[in-house]
């Protein structure tokens, strides 16, 4: 039985969680047949709690806000996760995305707060964000799930109004969560020190933010870099659905920084030959789905000289959003409004649109700013204008509200993007085969490329015209992500102890806690190094301590070193593993709030994740409590008795054991 | 130990021992004097030290009644209320029990 939980993630404004008993939920199986069926549950069932099964076209805002406010009568839900994706849309997600923590409130702009022009996510039933008083389990729709559902019909089901007889069909769901109420009182927890178990019971949502930059940065040198300006090209990394552990994000995250990376293999050429004036900083930002972990963190960093780099070196901002095309040929380009009314910061972001459609010429695609004035979506770019107005564009597929119907959901997989392959391939084959979303997100990341090359100062066009995105390598990236990361060329861009981590099965991208690394930073900093990196001729102890030679005490400042794993020539088996050299960094993305250990922040994410013990479920058959009273009733019973005759025995013990010869005289 | 052993005067001196002891936030003391002189003082045919005995016992069992009071009292107050003091009511506590507030 392939279970997934929901787990408790809680913040201080926000609290969406579930409680379940420390000895697992028990209830009654009910399979819910459609919404007016919820009476049962909720009122007319005799044998509450019950434990419902809710097929995938049920688990609606509706009937979930009813389980909620009878949950008294509900010991846990299981949804069943359909083998296809629903046409009609389905988001767990808040309409506003992020609404309190980007750039956009009430002193920047109160007409343009709380999504007040657009609501970027009009699908969004907000589900993610309630509080929920039982566990909540998916199941994938397989045998087991069938003989679940099968002993409801043999036990529980009720035929013609008459209630179903015990022994019932009941289920067990374990998922204690330990910590409780907001981040504020888990964290004060946490840091008890004369308590007698002292127990962490929630850890920070974060992980690292993955940078490179097409000119190496002294990373001992922090704060301002007098003369450098850098344009920052960037893109989110995770994604999250209502289910722990299951986050496959295509659309919301892959495109964009799949994007990315092969806009910044398509510049690794120009930029190394001839360089140009300003240099490229590339930006994956984790966290960005729980109010903005990662870039807040960066800004957070630039701002107070942790960085090599500071907000006055940043020149632009070009960020790649939701960019999968579905057949359409417009990208449209949001900026916004509000720093635009400056007249210098206009001229720049007109720059920057004018350098991407003449990037876009010749190509079948074509780039458009909206066509009424309207805020930025939810971006990390917003937090970069939380501190500065800085010019920038953020891209995305769509005009005014998400075209995504999925987002942020388990819907949002290879199948919504429409990454198709022909039947009968094997999955080597499928690796190779360049689908059509691969070859529509290798335009985008050509226009990318160029623009970002015109935005940094480089002025040949003939590079200008030898830039161009490898549909190859994006289909690739898009298999590794998106089907499985477990494929040949993904174990020949990885170090030898990671490559163990590669999974048959589509990439994670939720962000987790700050000291599990989430796999996909971890992917995205190998294929960054070996996309925008260099071989070089070192020994594998060289490299991996991070210098060219022994005396080399200098580069591991300002280049990283990795060591990986590379490919078996043809006729052997015996991998031939290289060292990469590149400019790729991990930064932490753990949000401020937590370092200033200011817990009700309302400037900063505060998200964390409680503990939790085990997760696991059981189904089984429960008999009547008419029958468990009875048999305490008939223990107990049998136990004065005995306790009884015990003491009748040995009260008259002299008249039952005597010999009875002897005439009794003696008085006591 | 059998009191029935005991002189008098020893059973006296104990009983006062247990009483003073009593004193220093010990009520348990206060409780196992109540019950071990209790038939002592009220149920045996009276002599010489009983009349003293019955007062130890007496002030013991006072004792304990108010002891018992407060920490009713208490116990029910920071059951009932922890959750809701926040950051007093963890300060306060040994154990804070996971997944309920």
């Amino acid at each position: 039985m392939d279970l997934l939980s929901n787990k408790w993630i809680i913040n201080l404004i926000f609290c969406l969680f579930f409680t379940a008993s420390l000895s697992g939920d028990v209830g009654v199986l009910h399979v819910l047949e459609s919404e007016a069926n919820l009476d049962w549950v909720l009122q007319n069932g005799p044998n509450p709690p019950y434990m419902v099964i809710l097929d995938s076209t049920l688990f609606t805002r509706s009937v979930m806000m009813k389980l909620k406010t009878g949950s008294s009568r509900v010991a846990g839900v299981v949804v069943v996760a359909p083998s296809s994706n629903p046409a009609e849309g389905f988001s767990p997600h808040t309409t506003c995305p992020n609404e309190n923590s980007g750039v956009y409130s009430e002193s920047y702009d109160p007409a343009l707060a709380h999504c007040n022009v657009t609501k970027w996510n009009p699908l969004g039933n907000g589900l993610s964000y309630e509080e929920y008083d039982f566990p909540m389990f998916s199941l994938k729709d397989d045998n087991d799930t069938q003989a679940i559902k099968q002993c409801y019909y043999d036990h529980n089901h009720v035929v013609n109004g008459s209630s179903p007889r015990y022994p019932l069909c009941a289920m067990q769901l374990y998922s204690h969560m330990s910590a409780v109420t907001d981040t504020a009182t888990c964290m004060r927890r946490n840091g008890i020190n004369f308590s007698l178990n002292p127990e962490t019971v929630c850890d920070p949502l974060g992980d690292f933010n993955v940078l490179a930059s097409t000119r190496p940065l002294n990373y001992t040198d922090k704060g301002h870099k007098t003369g450098e300006s850098v344009v920052i090209a960037a893109a989110r990394l995770d994604s999250r659905s209502f289910f722990f552990d299951i986050a496959p994000g295509a659309e919301s995250a892959a495109s964009g920084f799949v994007t990315l990376l092969a806009a910044a293999h398509a510049l690794r050429n120009a930029t190394q030959d001839a360089q140009p004036n300003r240099t490229i900083l590339y930006a994956f930002f984790q966290g960005e789905t729980f109010d903005y972990i990662g870039s807040s963190r960066l800004v957070y960093d630039m701002d107070n000289k942790q960085f090599p780099l500071d907000l006055d070196n940043v020149h632009s901002v070009v960020e790649i959003g939701q960019v999968g095309l579905h057949g359409e040929s417009k990208l449209w380009v949001h900026t916004d409004p509000v720093s635009r009314r400056n007249s210098s910061v206009n001229e720049e972001v007109e720059k920057l649109i004018r350098n991407l459609n003449s990037s876009a010429l010749n190509l079948s695609l074509s780039l458009q700013e909206p066509s009424f004035s309207q805020p930025l979506p939810p971006s990390s770019f917003q937090r970069f204008l939380r501190a500065r107005p800085i010019p920038g564009v953020v891209i995305q597929n769509h005009n005014s509200s998400f075209t995504n119907r999925y987002y942020e959901s388990m819907y949002d997989n290879a199948e919504y993007l429409n990454m198709s392959y022909p039947p009968n391939l094997t999955p080597e084959e499928q690796l190779e085969y360049v689908t059509d979303a691969a070859k529509a997100l290798t335009e985008v990341a050509t226009i990318v490329a160029r623009a970002l090359y015109t935005q940094a100062g480089g002025s040949d066009p003939i590079q200008l015209k030898n830039i161009n995105a490898d549909s190859q390598m994006v289909t690739q990236m898009l298999y590794g992500f998106l089907v499985k990361s477990n494929n040949s060329w993904f174990q020949q861009m990885v170090p030898s102890d990671f490559a163990i981590h590669l999974r048959d099965r589509p990439t994670n991208f939720y962000v987790g806690v700050t000291q599990q690394h989430s796999e996909p930073t971890l992917l995205v900093q190998y294929l960054l190094a070996n996309l925008t990196g260099t071989t070089v001729n070192i020994t594998q102890d060289n490299c991996q301590n991070q210098r060219e030679d022994e005396d080399d005490k200098e580069s591991k400042h300002i280049y990283s070193y990795m060591w990986v794993q590379g490919a078996a020539p043809p006729n052997s088996t015996e991998r031939v593993a290289f060292c990469v050299r590149s400019t790729v960094r991990l930064s932490k993305a753990l949000s401020p709030a937590f370092d200033l250990e200011e817990y009700t922040s309302k400037d900063y994410s505060t998200w964390t994740e409680s503990r939790w013990k085990s997760i696991k479920g059981r189904i089984f058959l429960v008999a009547s409590h008419e029958l468990e009273m009875l048999t305490l009733g008939v223990g107990v019973a049998v136990l004065i008795a005995s306790l009884m005759l015990t003491y009748i025995i040995s009260s008259k013990a002299d008249i039952l054991f005597s010999s009875g010869r002897e005439p009794t005289a003696a008085t006591y | 130990m059998n009191l029935e052993r005991l002189p008098n005067e020893e059973k006296l001196s104990l009983c006062r021992k247990y009483y003073l002891g009593g004193f220093a936030f010990l009520p348990f003391l206060w409780l196992v004097n109540v019950v071990w002189f209790f038939r002592e003082a009220f149920l045996k045919p009276s002599y010489t030290e009983q009349l003293q005995i019955k007062a130890y016992v007496k002030r013991s069992a006072l004792g304990l009644l108010l002891w018992v009071a407060v920490l009713t009292t208490w116990i029910t107050i920071y059951q009932h209320f922890r959750a809701e003091w926040g950051e007093v009511g963890d300060y306060l506590s040994f154990t804070i029990p996971l997944g309920i507030p």
